[in-house]
């Protein structure tokens, strides 16, 4: 027998007790007879829901069960067995009405059978917001009574609403095991047919929040599948009636998990014979990731410890990157490689450590999600900072390999131990970063001579591979750029367009940093710009940046290029960490930054400068921009890049030097560019400029006029 | 050369959003130009002013504002007092004292007392919570099914609660989401596209863009409506299209201007009067930077504010 | 459209002779887009490039000076409409009325209220600054006595008169003063020209409505008379909004320099005898373009109110507000009680004073001076850090000045405690909530 096969004779099975039991009843009570579920507003809120159409009386549900009849067809595809298990769940719930016929209670406890709507409306709201992560359908008995209360335990601990339908409900109560709406463990009925009440909560709740109309079913089955985290677990054995059942979830969007050596459809109907996995199985296949509200330390973690310094006298050990080998470290994993929240210590623990000793650590961080990529890896890596400085009675300074950790005497006598980093860790990496990482298991090595392995074989040549990656992205590697408009608050009308080789103007937000927000916080200040319409590549202007620019800035904007100070340069918001402008006499730009306070060859101060810069304004011939822009191969490309840096300050030329006489050799073949710039030591009027850039041959005096 | 003024008329509108039900129900928003413009074009609904009252009943109210409600003892008794003071569109309850910081006092105790007060009255209702993000959350969800129908409005979610304030005040009952956000328009926006994706409906969304006693950093709450405005109306967003609502009296009666005893500031002379110009003048100034709403505690700011709209619009 | 520096630079002459004041000719092409120095301070401009230039950076409303010595004030010389596109530069002013229609009693009681209010807020020193003279045509009292006493208190005088010989009569004893004639309307433009012209004062122009105002305005400019103010005050409330609205909106949005002045807004007029109304409006026309509003009693209660929304409405909406840096001590704090310190930034300081004043415990408040700044913007830009923190707290004496030991730091910057402990050893240093709402339920903790 094929899938087909049984789905198709277990719904001829419910459909053929169905008509029976419809016949039966109005033999009994006559077609007029009224039928309805207590407290809804919704008739029989299945079939109403994927039809349209009320039922109210036995007679009419005699021609709704020829609709349903309708949707049995026979091809051995997949539709014809999803539209069967539909079939099976909308004659479930015929059979069902029919039990409450005269107002009977057909449920007594702990059983409850049909659910009211202002149940559905109480548990809708916590479903959406996600504090309900779930929703599991346990369906038959588990292999052993303890087993099965376990799972369920499993789940509520978890925050998830568990359903429990057969036999699965005599065996909490052979345990002993509490169940109930107020501990969201809701047993429903002993009968397979019962299962429909929770499926009419989901069709419920698609019609309540999601706004689905009566009679779109494509709407309905798109809505539980997005937004419904429900899932089913059936335990062996199974018969063609579950299974037909089980077709029926699916079609919904919720997968099956089973111990039962049966059929397997990818990431709908999974077998899992360990039953002790079906909770992550489970929630691996329905995606769905549990929030992480507690940090399990035995010291408290609050951002009032960020601050706290250890004294050696208190410290009971420390790990020093500067003398033996460290490092942290975030890799993304495949799923299948991570056991989410594993923690693993390779090597002695604190307690084996001499207080006050030097030790070596490293943690690897292993991450893994559908939305996660490499490219954030730093971006987690910079925040274990602090996390680790949260810790009470916690210090941590550098980063990568060359980290220092202290750990005080207090904090290992309060039962801190190695693991506990790793919890940390793995706490605030599933939590702030929850939109892309969906397992998470970390490795503490104290071991010395796997901390020497970690950071040279594994470590340090992922650290240069991302410097380089770094190094070759480039505006024209990549397909979008990223908006950002923190700064709107001060500067209304201001746009940042961060590109790989153009940084924010403020100096703290690169591509990767933007990428990285915007995949965090979608709706957040970093958003995608696409660049697929140029409209001149000499001046980095496209007709994508522009819309968008105008979009964010509410209109006060109209057109940037990316690369010009003189035609549309970019605006500025005020929190640039330089200001260029243009010096006539010499045909080229001077620089200054925030932290210099004298004149420049423009006669004008930073201050000055940026006064003029600022608001989010363009202003042609100067231009706000971050100290890592000065040696970017784009900075004022159009004008002829560097080669017009005539001016800046000492101290910032100092800074920069290396890396500008770099891209001055690349762009141009000039060795040591940076010592035909003038700085304040030299000249602070264009006179004395202009003599010194002669004396120098500076580049800039032969190029074109700038204006 | 004669003087033709230029229409300001814009081709977007802000949302009309109706909030209570039956003779009573208002109107706000709906206008195509900005603020007070009526000579752009007609702005159907008027500015409309609400009375603010507290779980605390009298309790902690100056002499100036417990006059007006003299011989009311209980909630339901205060709100009908409040309801029937000249010039009141709407009635909002501020649930104060659950604020775990504070009274911390129950849900159960609170909604109960919203009960009593929804009974009481036949305006339509503003529901505020208590500023702390977590209980406001459960005060909102209670609050939203216990006004089942009333069609009030919540306020507020912002963006820690935004969720289970959105799915219970606008999926699962039906009522106004208010949408909260600290001066600055982005944060604004950003919600307002959170709750849409919710699934709640952009009309039915108010905003509460933040606020501030003149100045008390109000050049922040200036700026941010008059961008708002803006946004919505030259470059047609409609993420920022909705109706804004601002309560004033929670803001300016805790300044000290306002609060400062006749003992203490003899200079400044009488406490009352320097409370409803504080009151009177800070409404006004968010009124003209864009709030179509305020929400104001003494009845005569009440009646000179809701006077003045008359006369404008 | 404003002209850019780059494009005033192209057409100057280029030689950094520095005789405008500026070291370069592009720094000073810079400051004359920017509107911070006049074109014609430069002496070499080549004649067309002049004419080019002047017309394309003369402002779209003229910049109006009243008053005389310390008194005088600009008004208008706005380029936006809405504050967070640049600095409105000319604040609001506010006159308190007389009028001839007033008894002698009422007269008298007037002149001391309008003293009444005066007092310093951020720097900023809040009074009534002008006095509104109204002739009504059947007042009791002579108008140049009533002149002479508003004179006399020291405040910038507006003549609403409408009489050309008394106008004179009355500018004899106060043109010093350099007063606005609020009084040329379609009918005496003239001789009210002629008046305030011989006197040198700024002329105000009324009339029925905007057209018939413009058409008195344009008359007078082709007179020669630029320095006027326009009195948009209608017959109702609702008119004079749209005639203030109107004005500013022509004059900046569509260019209509006819309608380029400041506006006077006399809300005694349409609000007479309601004083929470004329409270509304004075907020109203201060949100909307009045740069003069005349209200008929400005106290304690009108203007504290008033006068915070001024300040925080003409501020650099790129530039936070400050405060003075500096110890406050609050609830009665003495130099035994806690100290807490916070930025200069006066959002920050607004909000942590507030909670604080309503904790009741008594506390010093040491505000940094961290660029005004809000806490996490200055902890970032280095301003706001232990050893900025420290060493203020030497420049200042705190140690000296305050006995308590104990310093509560914002939770923003728990990350500072370490430092601080190290730079300030004698101190016990103590994280405050990262919010200000929290500060309430911590200082009845803590005390």
């Amino acid at each position: 027998m094929t899938l087909f096969d049984v789905v198709f004779s277990g719904n001829d099975t419910v459909y053929g007790l169905t008509e029976g039991a419809i016949d039966a009843a109005i033999e009994k009570h006559g077609a007029d007879k009224a039928i309805a579920f207590p407290d809804t507003a919704y008739s029989l809120p299945c079939y109403y829901a994927v039809t349209g159409t009320k039922v109210a009386t036995l007679g009419q549900l005699k021609e709704a069960l020829g609709v349903v009849k309708t949707l049995m067809t026979r091809e051995p595809r997949l539709n014809d067995a999803f539209m069967s298990g539909i079939a099976t769940a909308l004659c479930a719930e015929f059979i069902e009405v029919l039990k409450y016929i005269d107002g009977a209670l057909p449920y007594e406890a702990p059983c409850y059978g049909h659910l009211a709507d202002a149940v559905i409306r109480e548990l809708g709201v916590p479903l959406v917001t996600g504090d309900i992560p779930g929703v599991a359908v346990i369906l038959g008995s588990a292999p052993t009574a303890q087993e099965g209360v376990d799972l369920v335990k499993s789940y509520q601990a978890q925050g998830i609403l568990v359903t429990l339908v057969g036999g699965i409900i005599d065996q909490c109560e052979e345990l002993g095991y509490k169940t109930g709406a107020n501990v969201r463990v809701i047993p429903l009925g002993k009968d397979v047919t019962s299962v429909i009440h929770v499926v009419s909560v989901a069709v419920r709740a698609a019609l309540i929040f999601g706004n689905i109309q009566p009679g779109d079913a494509a709407g309905l089955m798109k809505y539980t599948m997005e937004r419904v985290p429900a899932f089913v677990n059936a335990f062996a054995p199974l018969d063609p009636v579950i299974v037909a059942c089980g077709a029926g979830a699916i079609a919904l969007g919720f997968p099956v998990v089973t111990n039962e050596e049966t059929f397997r459809v990818p990431k709908s109907l999974i077998v899992q014979k360990d039953v002790s996995k079906f909770n992550a199985t489970s929630l691996e296949a329905r995606d769905i990731k549990i929030k992480i509200t507690h940090i399990d330390i035995p010291v408290a973690f609050a951002s009032a410890f960020e601050g706290e310094i250890i004294r050696r006298g208190d410290m009971q050990v420390e790990f020093d990157g500067s003398r033996v080998d460290c490092c942290e470290l975030v890799m993304t994993k495949e799923a299948s490689e991570i056991e989410d929240h594993k923690i693993t210590l390779i090597g002695p623990d604190i307690d084996e450590m001499p207080v006050g000793s030097k030790q070596s650590i490293c943690y690897v961080v292993e991450v893994a999600g559908k939305s996660m990529q490499s490219d954030f890896e730093p971006v987690f890596e910079r925040k274990f900072h602090s996390y680790l400085n949260c810790v009470e009675g916690m210090m941590h300074t550098g980063q990568r390999d060359m980290i220092r950790i202290r750990i005080s005497k207090d904090t290992y006598e309060a039962g801190f131990r190695a693991k506990h980093i790793g919890e940390v860790l793995y706490a605030k990496v599933k939590s702030e970063f929850a939109a892309v990482v969906d397992k998470c298991q970390v490795t503490v090595y104290t071991d010395p001579a796997e901390c020497t392995r970690i950071r040279h074989e594994v470590a340090m040549p992922l650290f240069d591979k991302r410097d380089e990656r770094l190094t070759t992205l480039t505006d024209e590697g990549v397909d979008v750029y990223y908006s950002c408009i923190m700064c709107q608050a001060f500067s209304p009308s201001h746009v940042c367009v961060v590109t790989p080789e153009r940084l924010g103007l403020c100096g703290a937000v690169s591509w990767l940093d933007a990428k990285a927000t915007n995949e965090l916080d979608p709706q957040g200040p970093c958003q995608i710009i696409t660049k697929e319409r140029p409209i001149d590549e000499r001046i980095g202007e496209y007709e994508d940046v522009n819309e968008a620019v105008q979009r964010f800035s509410q209109g006060a904007l109209e057109d940037v290029s990316l690369y010009s100070i003189i035609e549309k340069p970019m605006t500025s918001c005020g929190c640039f960490e330089c200001i260029c402008g243009i010096e006539p006499l010499s045909n080229g730009v001077c620089i200054a930054n925030r932290e210099y306070a004298g004149m420049t060859p423009i006669g004008m101060t930073f201050s000055e400068l940026a006064s003029m810069t600022g608001g989010g304004v363009q202003t042609p011939g100067f231009m706000g921009h971050g100290k890592h822009f000065i040696a970017s191969k784009k900075f004022m490309k159009a004008e002829g890049g560097v080669a017009r840096i005539v001016w800046m300050p000492k101290e910032l030329k100092d800074q920069v030097a290396e890396r500008l006489n770099e891209t001055a050799k690349e762009l141009y073949g000039i060795e040591n560019f940076a010592d035909m710039i003038a700085d304040e030591t030299i000249a602070e009027d264009p006179e004395t400029l202009l003599a010194y850039l002669e004396e120098k041959g500076h580049p800039a005096l032969s190029m074109e006029p700038m204006m | 050369m004669p003087f033709t003024p230029k229409s300001g008329k814009f081709n977007a509108s802000i949302n009309t959003v109706e909030i209570g039900t039956g003779d009573k129900a208002v109107k706000i928003g709906g206008e195509n130009v900005f603020p007070l413009y009526s000579f752009d074009a007609p702005i159907e609904n008027a500015p409309k002013v609400g009375i603010e009252i507290t779980d605390f009943g009298m309790e902690h109210e100056l002499e100036c504002i417990k006059k007006y409600y003299e011989g009311c003892t209980t909630l339901a008794e205060i709100a009908a007092k409040a309801a029937s003071m000249e010039g009141v569109d709407f009635l909002s309850f501020r649930m104060e004292g659950g604020d775990p910081n504070g009274a911390n006092k129950s849900t159960e105790e609170l909604i109960g007392e919203l009960k009593e007060i929804a009974a009481a009255v036949d305006l339509p209702l503003v529901v505020c919570g208590c500023k702390n993000a977590e209980k406001d959350a459960e005060l909102f969800n209670a609050a939203a099914a216990a006004l089942e129908g009333k069609n009030a409005v919540i306020l507020s979610a912002k963006e820690e609660n935004y969720k289970t304030v959105g799915a219970a005040a606008g999926l699962a009952y039906k009522q106004v989401v208010g949408a909260e956000s600290a001066v600055d328009i982005n944060l604004a926006k950003q919600l307002n596209v959170l709750l849409s994706q919710l699934g709640v409906d952009k009309k039915s969304i108010v905003m509460n863009v933040g606020t501030a006693a003149a100045g008390y950093g109000f050049e922040y709450v200036i700026s941010t409506m008059d961008r708002v405005k803006a946004a919505a109306l030259q470059q047609g967003d409609v993420n920022l299209q909705m109706p804004i609502i601002t309560p004033v009296a929670s803001e300016t009666w805790g300044v000290k201007e306002a609060m400062s005893s006749e003992a203490d500031s003899p200079e400044w002379g009488s406490q009352e009067e320097r409370g409803i110009d504080m009151e009177i003048e800070t409404a006004m100034a968010v009124i003209a930077a864009g709030s179509n709403a305020v929400i104001l505690k003494h009845p005569e700011s009440i009646k000179t504010i809701s006077g003045l709209m008359k006369e404008l619009v | 459209m404003a002209l850019k520096g780059l494009d005033i630079f192209k057409l100057s002459p280029k030689k950094n002779c520095k005789e405008c004041g500026s070291p370069t000719c592009m720094a000073f092409s810079m400051k004359v887009a920017q509107g911070a120095v006049e074109l014609s301070k430069c002496p070499y401009f080549a004649p067309e490039a002049l004419a080019k230039l002047s017309a394309a950076t003369e402002p779209p409303m003229k910049t109006i000076k009243v008053g005389a010595g310390d008194a005088e004030m600009s008004l208008g010389g706005e380029t936006v409409l809405f504050r967070h596109e640049k600095t409105f530069v000319s604040k609001t002013r506010y006159a308190m009325a007389l009028c001839t229609c007033m008894d002698d009693a009422t007269v008298e009681q007037k002149l001391a209220d309008i003293a009444k209010v005066d007092y310093e807020r951020i720097g900023e020193r809040m009074f009534v600054e002008m006095v509104y003279v109204n002739d009504a045509p059947d007042g009791a009292q002579d108008y140049v006595e009533l002149v002479k006493k508003a004179a006399a208190t020291g405040r910038v005088l507006v003549l609403g008169v409408k009489d050309a010989e008394k106008a004179k009569a009355a500018l004899e004893v106060c043109k010093d003063g350099k007063p606005i004639l609020n009084g040329a309307d379609a009918a005496n433009y003239e001789a009210m020209n002629a008046v305030a012209t011989a006197a040198g004062v700024v002329l105000g122009v009324s009339g029925a409505d905007l057209a018939e105002i413009h058409d008195t305005v344009e008359k007078l400019e082709a007179l020669g008379n630029k320095n006027l103010v326009i009195d948009v005050t209608g017959e109702t409330v609702k008119d004079t909004f749209k005639n203030a609205v109107q004005l500013r909106k022509a004059a900046l949005k569509d260019g209509d320099r006819t309608c380029g002045y400041p506006s006077i807004v006399n809300v005694a007029k349409v609000a007479r005898g309601d004083a929470h109304k004329q409270a509304a409006l004075l907020s109203l026309f201060t949100m909307k373009y009045g740069s003069i509003v005349v209200a008929e009693n400005i106290g304690y209660a009108e203007a504290l109110p008033l006068y915070g929304l001024r300040q925080n409405l003409f501020t650099d909406p790129q530039k936070p507000m400050k405060v003075e840096p500096g110890i406050y001590p609050l609830n009665g704090a003495d130099e035994n009680s806690v100290c807490l310190t916070t930025v200069d930034f006066a959002l920050t300081y607004f909000l942590v004073s507030g909670e604080l004043e309503r904790s009741g415990v008594p506390v010093n408040l040491i505000i940094n001076d961290a660029g005004g700044l809000s806490v996490l913007t200055s902890w970032a830009a280095g301003k706001f850090s232990s050893g900025t923190i420290a060493k203020f707290f030497e420049e200042q004496d705190i140690a000296g000045k305050i006995k308590s030991r104990k310093l509560i730091i914002p939770g923003k910057v728990a990350v500072l405690k370490g430092e601080l402990e190290a730079k300030l050893p004698d101190w016990e240093i103590i994280i405050a909530p990262n919010e200000a709402v929290q500060l309430v339920k911590f200082m009845k903790d803590f005390a």
